[in-house]
């Protein structure tokens, strides 16, 4: 305990640092509210339920799209790992995919889908797709070859064994594969609302900074930036359960 | 031998701390007394702390009760009068053969010209010719040790540190290297410390043996293997399957008390 | 003189004609495979949008894409929009690769660098940076200014992380073996550490690269103007959609030859590096 606060009290320092130069006015207060307001600006937002029914919005996007990118992601992955054809048909698609920054799609999404839920899905699923897949299919491809032949050995049927044997192996580079869908989701959920939204946390940080409601405006940043990390906090608490045969 | 020794290892503990758990005492009350040009080898199992004697002297490590004395003088860290070839050859990557051993030789100061002949010379001698501009990803482990070796010769320290430097290789480039070891020591004698877990080449190289303890590390026996190693079949010759015989089981009491504290 | 026995080289892979033959063919029949399966998905895209399945709007033909991408050639406005967004994307890449790697070598080397920087990396690095636009907008206007920030707050994290992992996991062994041979701390940073470390750094900075290029585009979506990102907007304005397919296509081939680029920068500067060499005997 005491370790984690000497670890993280440099943020610590940073607000009160904020809090001080912005009581100071060395900053221009529009520039930089005090860290007090901010607070008080984002509890209020909650009470008022802006920032709840926003947040709800915007967290069914990423949490859909992702849910639907872990799902078909994997599958595929596995698919490709496991049978050569669909590895042929697929994998130069996720290669010709794979550097393209899918932020890219944006636009192209409000085209099909306009401006609501859809579109932000859509991205989302799309470009969290990618990372899952590979994780999947290199996770797979290096479940150990004597592990599958063991199993083979004992009379289990190739479905058996990419149940028994392939998928748990392909666990850890799955679920980092994962991890890094996790990180983009919000990335990309948050680029999308802040370009082309009508609600949603990065649609209520432009809106309050058009109507110069600077407060509320950084007390979302705060909270959509800290949702990110505990995301992968939390992520990562919950992973390290599940591999702890690992070790 | 006391005054004139070379180096002089004085009642030497060392404490390990490893970054989790608890310290443990690696080196217990070490003496030992090393003469100018004398071939001495460090014997005893793994974990006996035959290595980290060795950083001790050679400064990598501090010492932090007893003292370690190189000519009269404490040792205050590393330097180019105590060459040190590690196992794994520690070359930097970046650089060719050439580079490697022209590293030294830069930090020294020496004059382009003078560097460049004393490299190739160095070079030639353990018979890399042609390949001074490789760079060690495509050399063999064998021909990294001797580029290894020949680095640290370059730059001519009286004393020679080195740590198991054959033991990453196969059986018969280790055979080659230890014969081709000893005849440029017979051709240009300097002090040399040879830390190895391996009797027969202990016997073979050294004048002196010291074999250590388990851990904690002492100085359990020192023999004397001084005597004339140019028999070309001299791995099997009487007297020194004698002394590698006696040493043996010096160090196999200790291995077995090794073996048992590993834990 | 005594010499060592003279070596075996180390076993180099037989290099006869047949065998240089064989991978020449190998390199080739992939080249081959992948712009095959580029060609692929170009035909199966102009197909399925002649086939009518989709409008137009919704999908228009790959044909029609690359005309309106050569129409833009040819009037200039590719190229500079193009220019800015690299300009853009570049300029940050610079001050992240510069910035990350002082900063992460100020963390390996400083203990009080190290406290102050751990958290800010590790709590920043999974939080969706971009959110913080806005605020940076909101300091330094609506320029490149703030583009340019905002990349570098995006990108400088891998770097940073790269340089510190990379620094503190250079083998003891070639620390110790430098100052054996009276390499001074100055002398150790530079001739030893930092090229040890080059190979991770460097792996960090093929990380940042891309996401220079995706958050400058990002801004660039948001604040409009000039660049592939705001021109892409106005046409998604203007519901002008093969536009907008255009400028993914011109994201896409950027992206790609900075990738390129990169890669083959690192080839070149890490030719010393394990792999692509004769396979060691021991």
């Amino acid at each position: 305990m005491r370790q984690s606060l000497i670890r993280y009290l440099p943020l610590l320092l940073l607000a009160i640092a904020w809090e001080v130069v912005a009581r100071l006015e060395l900053v221009s207060t529009q520039a930089l509210p005090p860290l007090s307001e901010v607070i008080s600006a984002g509890i209020s937002m909650v009470k008022d339920g802006e920032l709840v029914s926003n947040g709800a919005s915007s967290l069914y996007r990423a949490g859909a799209g992702l849910a639907l990118a872990i799902l078909v992601g994997s599958t595929l992955g596995i698919a490709m790992a496991w049978w050569k054809p669909v590895n042929v048909l697929l994998a130069p698609i996720v290669e010709i995919f794979y550097p393209l920054p899918k932020s890219a799609l944006i636009p192209v999404t409000v085209i099909w889908l306009g401006f609501g839920d859809g579109s932000k899905i859509l991205l989302i699923f799309l470009g969290c797709m990618l990372p899952v897949t590979i994780g999947a299919f290199n996770g797979a491809r290096s479940s150990e070859q004597v592990l599958v032949w063991s199993a083979r050995s004992m009379g289990a049927s190739r479905l058996r064994m990419l149940w028994d044997v392939v998928v748990p192996s392909a666990m850890p580079e799955l679920l980092n594969g994962v991890r890094t869908a996790l990180a983009l989701s919000f990335i990309l959920l948050v680029s999308s609302e802040l370009i082309v939204a009508q609600k949603g946390f990065g649609y209520l940080i432009g809106f309050l900074g058009a109507n110069g409601n600077y407060d509320g405006m950084y007390a979302v940043v705060l909270v959509v930036a800290f949702l990110g990390f505990a995301a992968d906090r939390i992520y990562l608490q919950i992973t390290k359960r599940t591999l702890a045969w690992r070790d | 031998m006391a005054a004139s020794a070379q180096i002089v290892v004085d009642r030497v503990n060392h404490l390990y701390r490893p970054p989790r758990g608890r310290e443990v005492l690696a080196l217990d009350q070490v003496s030992l007394e090393v003469g100018n040009r004398e071939f001495v080898a460090l014997l005893g199992p793994s974990g006996c702390g035959k290595s980290t004697l060795l950083y001790l002297i050679g400064g990598f490590l501090p010492v932090e009760t007893g003292a370690i004395l190189i000519d009269g003088q404490n040792v205050a860290g590393p330097g180019p009068d105590r060459g040190i070839v590690f196992q794994h050859f520690a070359l930097f990557p970046w650089k060719t053969v050439r580079g490697n051993i022209l590293y030294g030789l830069e930090r020294q100061g020496m004059v382009k010209e003078e560097r460049e002949k004393r490299a190739m010379d160095f070079i030639e001698l353990v018979g890399l010719a042609g390949f001074e501009d490789s760079y060690p990803s495509q050399l063999s482990g064998g021909m990294k040790q001797r580029t290894a070796i020949a680095r640290t010769l370059a730059f001519d320290p009286k004393i020679l540190l080195m740590d198991e430097p054959f033991g990453a290789l196969d059986a018969q480039t280790r055979g080659l290297m230890q014969s081709e070891l000893l005849r440029i020591w017979q051709r240009t004698p300097k002090t040399v410390i040879f830390v190895t877990h391996d009797v027969q080449e202990a016997v073979y190289l050294a004048e002196r043996v010291a074999v250590m303890s388990a851990r904690p590390g002492r100085i359990k026996t020192i023999v004397d293997t001084k005597f004339d190693k140019n028999d070309p079949d001299i791995f099997k010759n009487k007297f020194f399957v004698e002394k590698v015989d006696e040493i043996w089981n010096l160090v196999k009491e200790e291995a077995i008390k090794a073996q048992g504290k590993r834990s | 003189m005594a010499r060592l026995t003279a070596a075996t080289p180390a076993g180099a892979p037989p290099n006869g004609t047949p065998e240089r033959a064989a991978r020449i063919l190998y390199v080739l029949l992939w080249g081959f495979a992948r712009i095959f399966s580029v060609l692929a998905l170009a035909v199966a895209w102009e197909l399925l949008a002649r086939s009518g399945t989709f409008t137009p709007f919704q999908l228009p033909a790959l044909s029609a894409v690359l005309d309106r991408i050569w129409s833009d050639a040819v009037s200039g406005d590719l190229w500079i929009n193009t220019a800015l967004t690299l300009y853009r994307a570049l300029v940050a890449f610079a001050i992240c690769a510069v910035g990350g790697v002082i900063i992460g070598m100020a963390m390996s080397r400083n203990i009080i660098a190290h406290w102050f920087f751990d958290p800010i990396v590790s709590v920043g690095f999974p939080m969706p940076k971009i959110a913080f636009l806005p605020v940076v907008i909101l300091w330094l206007g609506v320029y490149d200014v703030s583009k340019i920030t905002i990349i570098v707050i995006d990108a400088i994290f891998p770097v940073i992380a790269a340089t510190v992992i990379a620094i503190q996991g250079v083998e003891r062994e070639l620390i110790w073996s430098a100052r054996n041979m009276g390499a001074t701390n100055r002398e150790l940073l530079y001739q030893v550490i930092l090229p040890a470390a080059s190979p991770q750094i460097m792996t960090g900075l093929q990380v940042a690269l891309p996401l220079s290029l995706i958050v400058a585009v990002v801004a660039e979506m948001l604040m409009g103007g000039y660049g592939l990102g705001g021109a892409m907007m106005t046409a998604s304005r203007f519901a002008n959609s093969t536009s907008v397919f255009a400028g993914i296509l011109e994201i896409a081939v950027v992206g790609y030859i900075l990738v390129k680029a990169m890669s083959l920068i690192r080839r070149r500067l890490l030719i010393w590096h394990q792999e692509a060499h004769a396979p060691s005997t021991a």
